[in-house]
């Protein structure tokens, strides 16, 4: 008797600190989970490691601040995305083209299409300069992941794809590892955190820049919003995907956080100069051991391989959305011959330039992100004006607070950007 | 041909949008902004232009008010007239603003498209919208690119490009819930198949997917419900009251409509089970009983039995009366009054059979059945070997419980076919 009673008010008690509810939401959210956190995680792509590394090796801990400014910026964005995403069905190259007219959309369109080959282009970059330090070929690496790629996304269904996606978000544990193999001392990097340091030294700012401009991508939006109405989710879901938006945005900056960490302890502090991700790779095999240099180097081809299977996707559903053109993986190649016409071009162009001898790699980058720079804040002003078009949104537009911060971030974020633009044409 | 003296002379909307209309002194008075359309048939005719002055407020001006010589607009201030958007009468459409860079269904391809322009035909002094421009020309022309491609593909490549046009008698507006109303436009959605109304629900977003779909007619939206993506039904479902709901699933073949119901919530299932008929109801429950892929859950209940003692005519006779409610009519299965089946005949055998002979002497004895609990690729085997249509599930004293229909087995066994 007494056993039972102590049992039934055990039971009794679990289910008062998680009540039934709590469990069913649980399950909802793991069913949910995805748009947020794969888009945040290929946010972490070869550009972005690329330059968390630099950030780290060249600047040491004075730039780890940014990151927490830099998450709250995400966020907002984010979630405009996937509120817009929810409340009107459709993806943000359709709205635009709606709102817009087919003008405007064609040459945004068109500059997105660039912008992206040329994230592509460094994300096979990526790709070979990772395999390149487990002395594989790029000759090899290259062609073999294009197909990779190619067969994942195509014989795969979204199911599965979002399957492989979510399982490579956990790769990027491989940061956090290596981060800790780099022995770092956690009292200096925690004041590094708390304490904004700025220098108005032109290097500095464009670090700075680079940082921003690399976590906050033009693609990014696109692709977020797609998928959240592809995933089919409705208003009531709403709650959940703002969650999954928000953890995303958290962990991408984790992962940005040991990156730029590990880089500062061990090259900045023994003044070693790099250029590349692979150099930051193949510096830390001295400094934090080779084990700290492979999970380096396979964090990078994970990051690499995991965004470009996205960027082509996400650019031919993008634009031929805008168009109204068929743009389903389900359907066949001459019933959606501009949708796959514009997959394999992407990927195509993409691995294909990497492949020849002399190419300048470092300058295809910084172009491809100065393109990116001058599209961005386009897409975030039609974003506000889209947020805000009660014959859109109904009731969820954006509240007066919520507008004021969005526009904010909004002119910063231009004028970084501007900025950006300005002294790379200089 | 139209025989007609004036020359027929076209118009898009890409070149009306922005000009610029002037009174008699050359004065500016807008910018055109949208047009007014009245929904005639079988083309609409533009009544009203609406333009944009230096106030605030869009103003609109008849059509027929102003003159419209080599592309420029004058007309005489005096016949401005209020614009409010509410005003619009029934009927009447805002072109630019409901179909522009909006999508619609091509009910002729069974497709949705999204407009790139809009066409008309000048005639008797009125603009009739006669064509939707969904192709690459017409966006090409949008973005004042035009003659710039038209050159390029013909300098490159020895290729004309050429327009492509959909007459408006098979558009299907799909920018606001109204358009879907028999009202306003003839529900032109009517004229696709099924199937394609699936494939088409598939592709639109989750508001216009509930529109459409509530604007069909109890029985085409059961059939499309039936060849939808299993997890569109739901969200189609869901968003639905119980009462509609409940009347169009009871439209529905029993198997397609206990799998739904199977996928649906449990709380939404239970309402529209009670809201169903009774005797649907219960068949259904009992189809939800068994697991989804096997033979139990895969079968229907609503199948044609006889006893052996009956006779052609009788049963012929029955057929015509109860086929309409069925889901399967062209076996006919034999049963004692226990109902332990005792053979088969098909609808054929039946027909060419003279109508006094008995069932008992007609049947095939030689039954192919399966067990409740068989799995799909049996079953699957099973129809390939012996190259029928159905096949009847039983328990295990052979009694009949339900029969599989080859299509039913499909969906399961081959997925990505059609749907």
């Amino acid at each position: 008797m007494d056993s039972s009673a102590a049992k039934t008010s055990f039971r009794f008690k679990l289910q008062n600190i998680f009540p039934k509810r709590t469990w069913r939401s649980l399950g909802i959210f793991f069913a949910l989970l995805g748009p947020g956190i794969i888009t945040s995680n290929v946010d972490n792509d070869a550009g972005g490691i690329t330059t968390y590394s630099l950030a780290g090796a060249e600047f040491g801990l004075s730039l780890l601040w940014t990151l927490i400014p830099i998450t709250v910026v995400l966020i907002f964005i984010q979630e405009m995305c996937a509120r817009m995403g929810v409340v009107s069905g459709k993806g943000l190259s359709d709205l635009i083209r709606e709102r817009f007219g087919a003008k405007v959309t064609f040459y945004l369109m068109i500059l997105l299409f660039f912008a992206n080959l040329g994230n592509t282009l460094s994300e096979f970059a990526g790709v070979a300069a990772s395999m390149e330090i487990f002395g594989i070929s790029k000759y090899i690496s290259v062609p073999m992941s294009a197909i990779f790629v190619w067969w994942l996304v195509v014989k795969g269904t979204y199911k599965t794809v979002e399957k492989a996606f979510l399982f490579a978000c956990l790769f990027y544990l491989s940061y956090i590892v290596s981060g800790f193999l780099g022995k770092p001392d956690w009292s200096e990097i925690g004041s590094a955190i708390v304490t904004p340091t700025f220098s108005f030294h032109p290097g500095f700012l464009t670090m700075v820049i680079g940082i921003i401009g690399t976590t906050i991508a033009p693609w990014m939006q696109f692709y977020l919003q797609s998928s959240v109405v592809d995933k089919g989710l409705k208003t009531e879901d709403y709650n959940y995907i703002r969650l999954d938006v928000i953890f995303g945005s958290v962990t991408v900056n984790i992962v940005a956080f040991f990156i730029i960490m590990l880089c500062a302890v061990t090259l900045f502090q023994n003044g070693i100069k790099i250029e590349t991700a692979k150099d930051a790779a193949l510096a830390l095999a001295p400094l934090a051991g080779k084990y700290c240099s492979w999970l380096f180097a396979f964090g990078l081809l994970n990051a690499s391989l995991f965004a470009a299977s996205i960027l082509p996707l996400s650019t031919a559903y993008t634009i031929c959305e805008a168009f109204g053109w068929e743009s389903s993986l389900d359907r066949k190649f001459t019933e959606a011959p501009q949708f796959y016409g514009m997959y394999f071009l992407m990927i195509f162009l993409g691995a294909g330039i990497i492949l020849f001898p002399d190419i300048p790699l470092i300058a295809i980058m910084f172009y491809s992100q100065v393109i990116n720079g001058a599209l961005l804040p386009f897409v975030l002003i039609a974003m506000l004006i889209l947020v805000n078009d009660r014959r859109i949104m109904g009731k969820y537009t954006n509240g007066p607070v919520m507008n004021i911060i969005s526009w904010l971030t909004v002119f910063v974020v231009i004028f970084i950007s501007g900025a950006m633009v300005m002294t790379s044409l200089r | 041909m139209v025989v007609n003296s004036e020359p027929q002379v076209f118009l898009f909307l890409s070149q009306i949008l922005g000009d610029n209309v002037v009174d008699d002194n050359g004065t500016s008075l807008g910018k055109i902004i949208d047009v007014v359309a009245s929904l005639t048939e079988p083309y609409p005719i533009i009544t009203h232009m609406l333009l944009k002055g230096a106030q605030k407020k869009p103003f609109s001006l008849p059509w027929q008010r102003v003159n419209e010589t080599g592309g420029n607009f004058v007309a005489d201030p005096q016949y401005i007239e209020d614009f409010r958007e509410p005003v619009l009468q029934g009927g009447e459409l805002l072109l630019k603003d409901t179909l522009l860079d909006k999508q619609i269904v091509d009910t002729d391809g069974a497709k949705v498209r999204r407009v790139n322009d809009l066409q008309f035909l000048k005639a008797r002094g009125y603009l009739h919208l006669v064509h939707v421009d969904v192709g690459f020309r017409g966006l090409m022309r949008r973005v004042g690119l035009e003659k710039a491609m038209d050159t390029l593909s013909r300098g490159f490549f020895d290729y004309t490009p050429h327009d492509q046009f959909i007459s408006w008698k098979f558009v299907q507006p799909l920018s606001s819930p109204d358009l879907l109303q028999l009202k306003i436009s003839q529900n032109r959605l009517a004229q696709l198949h099924p199937a394609d109304l699936a494939d088409i629900i598939e592709e639109l977003d989750i508001h216009k997917r509930t529109a459409v779909f509530q604007s069909l007619d109890i029985e085409t939206a059961a059939e499309t419900l039936e060849e939808t993506d299993p997890k569109i039904q739901v969200s189609l479902i869901e968003d639905m009251k119980v009462s509609e709901a409940s009347d169009i699933i009871e439209e529905m073949s029993l198997s397609e409509a206990a799998d739904l119901l199977g996928d649906l919530p449990k709380d939404k299932a239970d309402d529209i089970l009670m809201e169903m008929e009774q005797d649907i109801a219960e068949d259904v429950k009992e189809l939800l009983s068994h697991p989804e892929e096997k033979a139990g859950g895969l079968m229907t209940t609503s199948f044609l039995c006889f006893t052996p003692q009956v006779s052609a005519g009788e049963a012929l006779e029955r057929i015509r009366k109860e086929a309409e409610d069925m889901d399967f009519v062209y076996y006919l299965y034999v049963v004692d009054e226990y109902e332990h089946l005792l053979g088969m005949l098909s609808l054929r055998e039946l027909l060419v059979a003279s109508p006094e002979t008995a069932l008992s002497e007609l049947m095939d004895t030689r039954v192919v059945s399966v067990s409740l609990d068989e799995e799909k690729e049996e079953i699957a085997d099973h129809f390939a070997k012996y190259g029928i249509m159905a096949i009847p599930v039983v328990d295990e004293t052979n009694v009949i419980q339900g029969v599989i229909i080859f299509k039913n087995l499909l969906d399961v066994v081959a997925p990505h076919l059609g749907k």
